[in-house]
C-alpha cells in the first residue's frame, strides 16, 4: 500500500514531473486523424467489471463508426480513482476524456484542468434545460451528464409483508416515515431495523433544506444553511437512535463493505434510485420498490434529478476535436443507451433514452422519474470545491452522533468547524 | 532488521586483519563506493530528495493543483487545533505503548522457550515465525477483520465461554485490542534476534548461579536479562519504530476510514487521507515531518537512558 518512503516519492515525483511537463508544455497545433494514421485520446472511468465491459462495447462501437480515431480505456475503482487524477493533475498528465462525478466538478473546473465544453462540438439539443446547468460553473461548460440518478426510499416488499406492514404509497411526512421505521423495529422484534439512519445521508439534508427554500451553498461557495438548520435535521432522529427503528453504526462496520439494506439488515434506504441493480445482487431480495423520499410539504418533496456521471476532457487535450466527438458519441448515441441501460443512470438526452428499451428493473427506475417528474426542481449546481471532503465528513460526524460520541449541539459545532476551515482554506 | 548486535568478546589485536599499504586502500574506498553507488543514487532521488521537498511543502499551502504557496509555520500551529490530529496522536501513542512491550514480552518468552533443546525444535522456530512473514499483508488484514466481525471466529469462541462482547470491529471500545492482538501476533522477528542473543550467553553463567543455589526467576533477571540488554535494546528500538508507522493494516480493517468513531484513526492513515483525500499535501508533510521529529527525539532519549540499563560486554560496570 503505502510507506512515508512511497507517499513522499509520490509527492516528489509530482513535483518533479510538473516541473518537466511545464516546461515542455507549448502549444502544439491541434491534430487530427486518418483513418489510416488515427489519433489516439485516452478515456477513463471508474466501475466494476460489468460497467467495463460495457465501456468497452461503447469504444468498439465508436471505433468502428470513426475510424480516424482510437480510444484507449482505463479503468480504476472509485475511492483509487480520484487518487489518480489528482496526481495525474499535478503532473499535467490527466487523460483526455474522463468519465466524472459532480463532488468533484468544482475542484478540477475552477482550477482550469478541465477543458470548457462549449468552445468544441457537443450536440446538447436533446438534454432537458434544468440539467445542463449542473455541469457548468461561471458560465462555463466543464461537464456533459451522461445520464440521471432521483433520490428515492427503497424498501422490499416482501419483508414488509412478513411483518404484516402495509406498503408505503409514497406521500409521507418525515412523522409517518419514523413511524414507519419504528413498526418494522417493533414488529420484527429487533431482528430487521428500519432503515440505517437517514440524517446521515448528506444528500437527503440537501433535500430536506430545498424542501423549504434553502439552498445548501451560496453562489459565492459560502454555507446556505446555519447550525441550527443541522441540529433541526439531526434531531429529527433523536428519539430513534439506538431503538430498533435505526440500525447502530456498529453493525453497519461490521457489514461494509455491503450495506445494511444490501446485507438484508434494513427494511428500507433512502438514496439514488441507480444503486437498484447493486442492491438487488446483495440482498438476493426478488423485488424492490421506490417511493419518493418524506416531505412536510406535500407540493414540495425537494426532489431534483442530479447527473449520475458526467464526461469531461482535460484542459491540456491535444485532440480537442477528437475528444468532442467521443463526449458526444457517449452521451447522445442510442446505440449506446442500449449498451449502458440503466447501470449508468437513466440516459440524460432524450435521442440516447427513447432509442434504449427498458425492461425489468431497467423499467422500475425510468418508471419512478417519470412519476416524480411534477416535483422535480432544477438541478443543483455543482458543489463548492472541497465538496467531497465535506460529504465524507458529514457521515462521519453522523456516525459519531450515533455512537454517542457527540450529542447534536457537538456534532453540528464539528461539523460547521470542519466545514468553515474547508471554505476558507479553499477561497 | 537485519543484522542483530553482537555480544561476542573483544577481538584480541591478532585477529584485526593488518593494516595495508595506503595506496591500496584508497583503491578499496573507490571500489567500495562504486558498489555503493546504486544504493547511494537511489537514497539521494528516492529518500533524500522527496524529503527535502516535502519539509518545503510542510511550510505550504499545496493542494497538487496550484502552486504550493508559502504560509510559514501555519501547517503545524493548526495541526494542534485539529482535533482530528489529536485524536490521530491518541490513537497511535496507544497503539505504540501498548502493543510493543507485550509484543516483546511475547517475543522474548517464546524464543527461550525455543532455546532449550528438544525435538521439532526447528519445526516450532519456523511455526513461530511464520505469522511476521505474512503479517504485514493486505489478505492477512481482511482475515483479521472477518475473525473479529459478528459472529466471527473470536466472537463465536468467546460466546461459548460465556464471554458476549459481539464483533470486535464495530465496536470502538474493543478495535484498538484487536490491532494490538494482529501485532502481537506478528513477534517473529524480535523472536529470532532474542533467540541468536540467548544462545550467546554462556552456559557457565547458569551453572555457577544454580551452584549457588539461584532460581529460574533469580536467574532471568540477574544472568539474562543484564546479558541480553543489547538485544532488548535493539528490538525496543526498532519495534517502537514500526509501530509508529503502522498503516496498512489501519487502512484495511477500517476500510480506509479509521472509523469506528476515529477509534483506529492511526497517525499515518490521517496524514494519507488529508493529502489524497483532502488534496492538503502543505498539511500532510508538516504531518509526516513532526512524525520525524518525535520518532528522532524518541530514539535520541533511549539512547540516553540506555546507558543506565543495556551492558555490554567488556563494559567496566
Amino acid at each position: 500500500m503505502i510507506n512515508r518512503r512511497n507517499f513522499l516519492t509520490t509527492v516528489a515525483l509530482g513535483t518533479a514531473s510538473a516541473a518537466v511537463l511545464a516546461a515542455c508544455g507549448q502549444p502544439s497545433p491541434a491534430q487530427t486523424g486518418s483513418a489510416e494514421n488515427p489519433v489516439t485520446i485516452n478515456y477513463t472511468w471508474w466501475g466494476n467489471d460489468d460497467r467495463a465491459e460495457r465501456t468497452r462495447k461503447a469504444i468498439a462501437l465508436f471505433e468502428s463508426k470513426n475510424p480516424d480515431i482510437k480510444v484507449n480505456g482505463n479503468f480504476t475503482d472509485f475511492a483509487g480513482y480520484w487518487q489518480k487524477r489528482a496526481t495525474e493533475a499535478a503532473g499535467g498528465g490527466l487523460p483526455d476524456v474522463m468519465q466524472w462525478d459532480l463532488s468533484y466538478l468544482r475542484d478540477y473546473g475552477q482550477r482550469n484542468q478541465l477543458l470548457d465544453l462549449s468552445t468544441v462540438k457537443i450536440d446538447t439539443s436533446a438534454f432537458d434545460k434544468s440539467l445542463l446547468p449542473s455541469g457548468q460553473i461561471r458560465g462555463k461548460t466543464y461537464g456533459i451528464p451522461t445520464s440521471t440518478n432521483a433520490f428515492a426510499v427503497y424498501y422490499d416488499p416482501a419483508k414488509l409483508a412478513s411483518l404484516g406492514i402495509s406498503e408505503p404509497d409514497g406521500s409521507w411526512t418525515y412523522d409517518e416515515y419514523n413511524a414507519f421505521l419504528t413498526e418494522v423495529g417493533t414488529k420484527s422484534g429487533g431482528a430487521l431495523f428500519g432503515s440505517s439512519d437517514y440524517t446521515s445521508v448528506w444528500w437527503m439534508f440537501n433535500i430536506w433544506l430545498r424542501q423549504q427554500n434553502i439552498e445548501a451553498f451560496t453562489e459565492d461557495g459560502k454555507l446556505g444553511f446555519s447550525k441550527d438548520d443541522l441540529k433541526e435535521w439531526w434531531n429529527k432522529v433523536a428519539d430513534l437512535r439506538g431503538t430498533p427503528a435505526i440500525i447502530s453504526e456498529e453493525r453497519i462496520t461490521q457489514l461494509l463493505p455491503k450495506s445494511a439494506f444490501g446485507s438484508n439488515a434494513t427494511a428500507s434506504e433512502v438514496t439514488w434510485d441507480n444503486f437498484m441493480a447493486g442492491y438487488l445482487g446483495d440482498s438476493g431480495a426478488k423485488e424492490l420498490k421506490l417511493v419518493p423520499v418524506p416531505s412536510d410539504d406535500p407540493d414540495n418533496l425537494g426532489l431534483f434529478l442530479k447527473p449520475s456521471m458526467l464526461m469531461v476532457a482535460s484542459a491540456k487535450t491535444k485532440n480537442k476535436d477528437a475528444a468532442a466527438r467521443f463526449i458526444d458519441f457517449m452521451v447522445n448515441d442510442p446505440e449506446v443507451g442500449q449498451i449502458f441501460k440503466t447501470s449508468r443512470g437513466v440516459p440524460a438526452s432524450k435521442t440516447q433514452r427513447d432509442g434504449t428499451t427498458f425492461e425489468g428493473t431497467d423499467k422500475l427506475v425510468v418508471d419512478y422519474e417519470k412519476s416524480i417528474e411534477k416535483y422535480l426542481k432544477d438541478a443543483p449546481e455543482p458543489p463548492i470545491v472541497g465538496f467531497g471532503t465535506l460529504e465524507a465528513s458529514f457521515k462521519r460526524i453522523s456516525a459519531d452522533l450515533n455512537f454517542g460520541k457527540l450529542d447534536v449541539n457537538g456534532a453540528a459545532d464539528a461539523w460547521f468547524k470542519e466545514a468553515e476551515d474547508l471554505i476558507k482554506q479553499n477561497a | 532488521m537485519t543484522q542483530s548486535p553482537t555480544l561476542s568478546r573483544r577481538s584480541t589485536s591478532s585477529d584485526l586483519p593488518q593494516p595495508r599499504k595506503s595506496r591500496q586502500r584508497g583503491a578499496d574506498t573507490r571500489a567500495g563506493y562504486t558498489f555503493l553507488l546504486p544504493w547511494l543514487l537511489g537514497f539521494i532521488a528516492l529518500t533524500v530528495g522527496p524529503m527535502i521537498s516535502s519539509l518545503y511543502l510542510s511550510f505550504t499551502n499545496y493542494n497538487l493543483f496550484e502552486p504550493p504557496k508559502w504560509i510559514g509555520l501555519d501547517n503545524y500551529i493548526s495541526l494542534f487545533q485539529d482535533e482530528r490530529f489529536l485524536q490521530s496522536v491518541g490513537v497511535t501513542v496507544s497503539y505504540v505503548v501498548f502493543g510493543t512491550p507485550i509484543k516483546l514480552a511475547a517475543a522474548l518468552a517464546i524464543a527461550m522457550l525455543l532455546n532449550s533443546k528438544r525435538k521439532g525444535q526447528g519445526f516450532y522456530r519456523s511455526a513461530f515465525y511464520a505469522p511476521s512473514l505474512i503479517g504485514a499483508s493486505v489478505s492477512i488484514a481482511i482475515v483479521w477483520k472477518a475473525m473479529f466481525g459478528d459472529s466471527g471466529p473470536v466472537d463465536q469462541s468467546l460466546s461459548f465461554f460465556g464471554i458476549n462482547l459481539g464483533g470486535w470491529v464495530g465496536n470502538p471500545s474493543m478495535t484498538m485490542p484487536m490491532f494490538i492482538l494482529l501485532t502481537v501476533w506478528q513477534f517473529g522477528a524480535p523472536m529470532v534476534i532474542f533467540l541468536a542473543g540467548l544462545k550467546q550467553i554462556p552456559g557457565e553463567l547458569y551453572e555457577a548461579a544454580s551452584m549457588d543455589g539461584a532460581g529460574p526467576i533469580r536467574k532471568f533477571f540477574n544472568i539474562t536479562w543484564p546479558m541480553l540488554s543489547p538485544v532488548i535494546f535493539f528490538n525496543l528500538l526498532m519495534e517502537t519504530i514500526h509501530a509508529f508507522q503502522i498503516f496498512n493494516a489501519a487502512y484495511i480493517i477500517s476500510n480506509g476510514e479509521g472509523g469506528p468513531a476515529g477509534s483506529t484513526l492511526f497517525y499515518t492513515l490521517y496524514l494519507y487521507l488529508r493529502g489524497f483525500s483532502d488534496f492538503r499535501m502543505g498539511y500532510a508533510s508538516a504531518m509526516a515531518w513532526l512524525l520525524v521529529i518525535v520518532v528522532g527525539i524518541i530514539t535520541l532519549i533511549f539512547f540516553r537512558t540506555s546507558k543506565s540499563w543495556v551492558h555490554y560486554s567488556g563494559d567496566s560496570k
